[in-house]
């Protein structure tokens, strides 16, 4: 990555243009032609710098529920269990974490009915039953942007 | 709530914009729509907060953020909304929410830290305590990702 590409990746990350020709504006922000841009945010995707251009959308004001799950795994069901997990949609982020609750998963759907529903399968698929749903009861603070 | 056009455009900016010159026409142009009506959706989507953020995501360990850590904290509930303002106010916490405890999970606050190290988030950490006066918390590092991705709603 050389300072163009971290001009770049600080240019996009938010507030990318909803303009016609968004990559011309990005381009003339910096005094780079537009074709340079795209080519040089191809190659950030390519090498694995830019996960993906597109939006981040508010669960909640689209009419979705979301909440924060962890489960105590004992260590030889932890792959299993990860795979039954991750297979549902609207998990969205899985981790392992060093705690007795060592998977901590995020959990979006349609409603909190569904994703009782879900957790109840997978206790039932994996034998696993602690776990635990924790959604939030207030937002302080977001941040999905970071200064490259 | 949105209508089927939104729900049909959100289903195109849920994944990867086109990288060509005129992304929205390509995608106006797949929905049979204008690429007026494209843009101004979108603007209107920002405007309402449906769309939190509009642009790039990165793979933050490869962008140099290696350490990411949730931190969660005993606060007492009459503090919550005071402390959790704080905590949110640093700058290396991206995310902070209030969730209620469970069974035997006791603690009531969750920040989730970035650094470049472990060391930078402890002291990170540490700071936050200090500055809360909250001493009861649990720093728990991601160990290993298991999965991240964007949620597909439509």
């Amino acid at each position: 990555m050389d300072p163009t590409d971290k001009n770049i990746l600080n240019e996009i990350q938010s507030g990318f243009p909803v303009t016609s020709r968004p990559f011309l504006e990005i381009g003339n922000r910096l005094g780079l032609s537009e074709d340079e841009v795209i080519v040089r945010i191809r190659r950030l995707k390519e090498d694995g710098i830019i996960r993906r251009i597109g939006g981040n959308f508010n669960s909640k004001k689209l009419g979705f529920t979301s909440t924060l799950c962890a489960a105590k795994v004992p260590e030889e069901k932890i792959v299993g269990f990860v795979e039954v997990v991750n297979g549902y949609i609207g998990v969205t982020h899985n981790y392992l974490r060093k705690n007795a609750y060592n998977i901590w998963f995020t959990f979006i759907a349609p409603d909190i009915a569904s994703i009782e529903a879900a957790l109840k399968e997978i206790a039932l698929k994996t034998g696993v039953n602690d776990i635990l749903n924790l959604p939030a009861e207030k937002m302080y603070k977001i941040k999905v942007d970071f200064e490259v | 709530m949105p209508d089927e056009l939104d729900k049909k455009i959100i289903g195109f900016f849920q994944k990867d914009i086109p990288l060509e010159p005129m992304p929205y026409k390509i995608v106006a142009d797949q929905l049979g729509v204008s690429e007026d009506e494209v843009l101004s959706r979108i603007r209107e989507m920002i405007t309402s907060g449906v769309i939190r953020r509009l642009g790039a995501t990165l793979f933050h360990q490869e962008a140099g953020l290696k350490a990411n850590a949730m931190v969660a904290w005993l606060i007492p509930e009459e503090e919550i909304d005071e402390i959790g303002n704080i905590m949110a106010g640093f700058r290396e916490v991206t995310h902070c929410y209030h969730r209620r405890p469970q069974r035997d999970w006791r603690y009531n606050l969750f920040t989730m830290i970035h650094g470049d190290t472990r060391e930078e988030c402890n002291e990170m950490a540490r700071k936050m305590s200090e500055r809360t006066g909250m001493k009861d918390y649990s720093i728990l590092f991601s160990e290993k990702e298991f999965k991240k991705s964007s949620m597909e709603y439509y």
